[in-house]
């Protein structure tokens, strides 16, 4: 359907900004990345992390300070962005109010000087694509928020772009609305297999629609990779306490082997089935994630106090009290015959594998 | 995302960088300095400067003068009474509207009396005082049956200002009440204050920035109005802008005109700065957007409520009092003499009258569509794109609006009265003056309007392939035509309207309807210019009606741009 899917290369580009009172910010630092063609990227991160002007500056909104920007083999680092052939879906929607439906969808194609038959039947497939299909002759502010991010998207798919950017353009909508849209935009992007990238803050969402996941921090890309890489194993600290919630507890490498590994934590020696990643001697930290461990009345493992626990229906949170950490535990399915109370003493029990170890820096 | 990259690439904005977007900024420059920064040159040359050496013998002596200081004075005392009176009328009437449950019903009729005033000649409230209160007044003399009656002077000067300007503290201060949620006193109300006390301690503290606005703006309506003073406030009662008017008119000495048309401008700008701090200042009311909304709670009770709501009917009842009268002396023989009924004073009116209603309308519609225009292109260049000039140009071109009429006036008079720019007898020069002095409204328009565009409706456009010229057409351009109407619509009332500085203007060749008017007051020729004024009312409610229906058609749903005449 689409033109052959194209693959999309940032080479080393920054973004600085010249603030009056905080002089000049760099957003984007020496950034590099490469999505395939046809994939569907997301970047994640927080709120000023720079992954929205990574977006901006791949849409050609904004002009990186440095590095270049690839569209296959393409150099499109100088295009503006209406050369680029993009589609841009925003979080406000950005749809012109002035303009029907279909006017909105037929943009793209009367600026592009297509013939009336062929916009009529693309606008057509497109708000059919998007279940919008009866609606032309609506104005925007007669819609509701699902139904005009549906024209934005229809908009942003007329013109057959060979990049698809998404700049958070489900925030604005409801939590029920936001799971379904979300599906929509993958069948969809499946559908048409044009390269994607997705900028989001929300964990789940990312985790739901991607291909990849890029986390970034502090204008660069912490870890890239699968949802399932980036969970079970993160690369940093960062990562691991923002992709879900982890327990990062400081130890000590007693013996480092081929896929052994023994550390002294929280007073204990656990032996895991992993390759320490510093020699025998050296500090280490574990990512622990909550649902890997198991709380016991006894047995091996350090023992500690239970401080809270908090029922959510399908689990059951614990903070437990060890030494000087707090550790949280997650009993899935929880009944009241195994559940703790608090102030009760228990075991921690350490899994021996689904941790990941990270070197001191 | 984080708010400050919003604010930045709010910077990074289209810049098309060609020979016409050069030539383009370069010719409005141009036309701003000519008829902005030249004539106040001019006059600040002609009032200081003497055989090219700076000589402030003649202003010392310009201020020294007891006549002139007590113009200064006067016309402080003025506007200083105006100002309050003014602002404490429109609080009663935005209150009224805004609080008192069954004024809603009657609200579009007080925002019609007050309209009024807003769009008429200046001198309407003036010329049916004196025929109310004059010598021969309807009240005074057939009523009351007072000889020998003084209308002229402080009181009725002051009390037409007021009634005249009012309606500008309503508009200013309305929006500001509608927007302090009820909910606000009604928290007040159920901590066991009383009604009064929740008004005093809370609503009242939330508006008195909006009041100090609305009593600057009022204070320099009156401090530039000339109209008025000219006609109510006799010999013994001269104010700065009359003053100067005689001094140029009746001495021929301009140099004194321009020295006390700046006196003046010390009060004025003082004036301005004030308010840009009041309106910097005022962070603190959060506008909800709900205006109109019934209130739940009383604000006030049931017998204040009505008290407030009679008095409000009871000023707009002077207002139509006034109006009424203004059309009965228009259509009998000789108003407070001969009351026959008769239309001659519309025959004079579009017979010996007819030049001047004809130059006007010409001077009216040339200006129309060049202060549109004139308008959005100021407005979209320092509201939407950047170049190093942006913040001066938008400071030059409020200057003329910003200005009392009579500094304006005696600024072009000294301009453009010898080459190289020898204006002075043309219909350009009336032209001018009011596209630089009224285009302004158009400008501020189209920079509100802009705030509601987000930018990325430009960045979607470009997504889409469309160039900055195909975006500025199909997306913009739609967008903000709603300001391009309203710039259109105040040029034209103002051309209508207006006198203060096209006094100085105004030749054989070319007359405007309200020096007619003023002319028939010296004359006692009171029917034609009742007639005249009639007349200026119906075409200005007209015109400015039908545009208001234009714009709403215009104006894309989710944007709002204000009415013509507010």
């Amino acid at each position: 359907m689409a033109a052959q899917s194209i693959e999309i290369r940032l080479q080393g580009i920054s973004a600085t900004f010249h603030h009056e009172r905080r002089g000049d910010i760099t957003a984007v630092k020496n950034l590099d990345l490469e999505v395939r063609p046809g994939e569907f990227l997301t970047l994640l991160g927080s709120s000023g992390c720079g992954k929205t002007t990574t977006l901006r500056m791949i849409a050609g909104f904004q002009k990186p300070s440095s590095g270049r920007i690839l569209f296959g083999d393409e150099d499109v680092t100088r295009l503006a962005a209406n050369q680029r052939d993009i589609g841009f879906v925003f979080q406000n929607y950005a749809l012109f109010p002035h303009l029907s439906v279909f006017e909105n969808v037929a943009y793209g194609l009367r600026v592009k000087r297509q013939g009336a038959a062929l916009i009529e039947s693309s606008v057509d497939a497109g708000l059919r694509q998007v279940g919008l299909h009866g609606m032309d002759d609506r104005m925007i502010n007669e819609l509701s928020g699902g139904q005009q991010q549906r024209v934005a998207l229809a908009r942003a798919i007329a013109i057959r772009p060979r990049v698809l950017l998404f700049d958070e353009p489900l925030s604005n909508l409801d939590a029920q609305l936001r799971v379904q849209m979300r599906s929509e935009i993958v069948r969809l992007q499946r559908e048409l297999a044009i390269t994607t990238i997705y900028v989001t803050h929300d964990q789940e969402e990312a985790m739901a629609i991607s291909d990849r996941i890029a986390i970034m921090d502090s204008g660069q890309i912490a870890q890239i990779g699968t949802a399932e890489q980036l969970y079970l194993r993160p690369t940093s600290r960062f990562v691991a306490g923002f992709l879900g919630s982890a327990n990062l507890l400081r130890g000590t490498v007693v013996a480092a082997e081929s896929a052994k590994t023994v550390i002294d934590i929280l007073g204990h020696r656990w032996e895991l089935a992993a390759n320490s990643p510093v020699a025998a001697g050296r500090p280490v930290d574990a990512v622990i994630r909550p649902e890997a461990l198991t709380l016991a009345k006894q047995g091996a493992g350090p023992r500690g106090r239970v401080e809270s626990r908090t029922y959510y229906g399908d689990k059951a949170e614990y903070l437990v009290r060890v030494g000087d950490e707090l550790i949280q535990a997650v009993q899935w399915n929880p009944s009241t015959e195994d559940a703790f109370s608090d102030g009760d003493q228990v075991c921690v029990q350490l899994p021996a594998s689904s941790v990941q170890l990270l070197a001191v820096d | 995302m984080a708010a400050f990259v919003q604010t930045i690439a709010a910077r990074s904005s289209v810049r098309p960088e060609t020979w016409l977007w050069r030539g383009g900024l370069l010719g409005i420059w141009l036309l701003l300095l000519i008829f902005i920064v030249y004539p106040l040159l001019m006059l600040f040359s002609r009032a200081f400067l003497d055989d090219g050496h700076l000589g402030l013998q003649a202003l010392g002596a310009a201020i020294s003068a007891p006549k002139n200081l007590r113009a200064l004075g006067n016309s402080l005392l003025l506007a200083m009474m105006v100002g309050v009176a003014g602002t404490l009328l429109g609080l009663i009437f935005a209150f009224t509207v805004e609080r008192v449950r069954s004024a809603r019903r009657v609200s579009r009729l007080i925002d019609f009396f007050t309209f009024l005033p807003l769009i008429s000649p200046p001198f309407t409230t003036s010329i049916a005082f004196v025929f109310s209160f004059g010598p021969r007044g309807l009240i005074t003399y057939e009523l009351l049956g007072i000889k020998n009656v003084q209308v002229y002077g402080l009181t009725s000067t002051f009390a037409a200002e007021t009634l005249t300007y009012f309606p500008i503290a309503y508009l200013a201060l309305r929006p500001m009440l509608a927007s302090i949620s009820t909910s606000l006193e009604e928290a007040a109300f159920s901590l066991g204050g009383s009604r009064w006390y929740a008004f005093r301690t809370v609503t009242l503290p939330l508006v008195i920035p909006a009041l100090a606005n609305a009593f600057l703006l009022l204070f320099g309506c009156s401090l530039a109005d000339f109209a008025t003073p000219l006609i109510l406030a006799g010999s013994d009662f001269s104010v700065l802008p009359t003053e100067a008017y005689l001094q140029i008119t009746g001495l021929f000495d301009l140099k004194s005109g321009a020295i006390l048309s700046l006196l003046l401008l010390v009060p004025a700008g003082l004036v301005f700065y004030a308010q840009e701090r009041v309106v910097a200042g005022r962070s603190y009311v959060t506008v909800t957007g709900k205006a109109g909304v019934l209130a739940q709670h009383d604000s006030v009770s049931g017998i204040a409520g009505a008290v407030l709501l009679g008095f409000c009917l009871l000023v707009s009842a002077l207002i139509v009092y006034f109006y009424l009268l203004l059309f009965y002396a228009s259509i009998v023989l000789a108003f407070g003499a001969n009351h026959t009924l008769t239309l001659d004073h519309y025959r004079v009116i579009f017979s010996e009258g007819l030049p001047a209603i004809r130059d006007t309308l010409i001077i009216a519609l040339i200006g129309m569509p060049l202060g549109g225009i004139y308008g959005i292109t100021i407005g979209y260049l320092v509201g939407r794109t950047t170049f190093i000039s942006r913040k001066a140009m938008e400071a030059v071109s409020m200057l003329n609006y910003a200005l009392p009429g009579t500094i304006v006036g005696i600024a072009y008079l000294l301009a453009f009265n010898d080459e190289p720019l020898a204006l002075t007898g043309t219909a350009a020069i009336l032209i001018a003056c009011y596209v630089f002095r009224y285009s302004p409204i158009g400008i501020r328009t189209t920079v509100a309007l802009l705030q509601q565009i987000d930018r990325s409706m430009e960045e979607a456009s470009a997504s889409l392939g469309a160039g900055s010229l195909t975006t500025f057409r199909r997306i913009m351009l739609p967008l903000i035509l709603p300001a391009f109407f309203a710039g259109l619509g105040v040029v034209f009332i103002r051309s209508m309207t207006a006198i203060s500085a096209t006094i100085f203007l105004v030749s054989i060749n070319w007359t405007l309807i309200t020096v007619k008017i003023l002319e028939n007051m010296t004359e006692v020729a009171l029917g034609p210019a009742a007639a005249f004024s009639v007349f200026v009312i119906v075409v200005v409610v007209l015109v400015t009606s039908m545009l208001n229906v234009l714009l709403q058609r215009l104006t894309a749903p989710s944007l709002r741009v204000g009415k013509i005449g507010a």
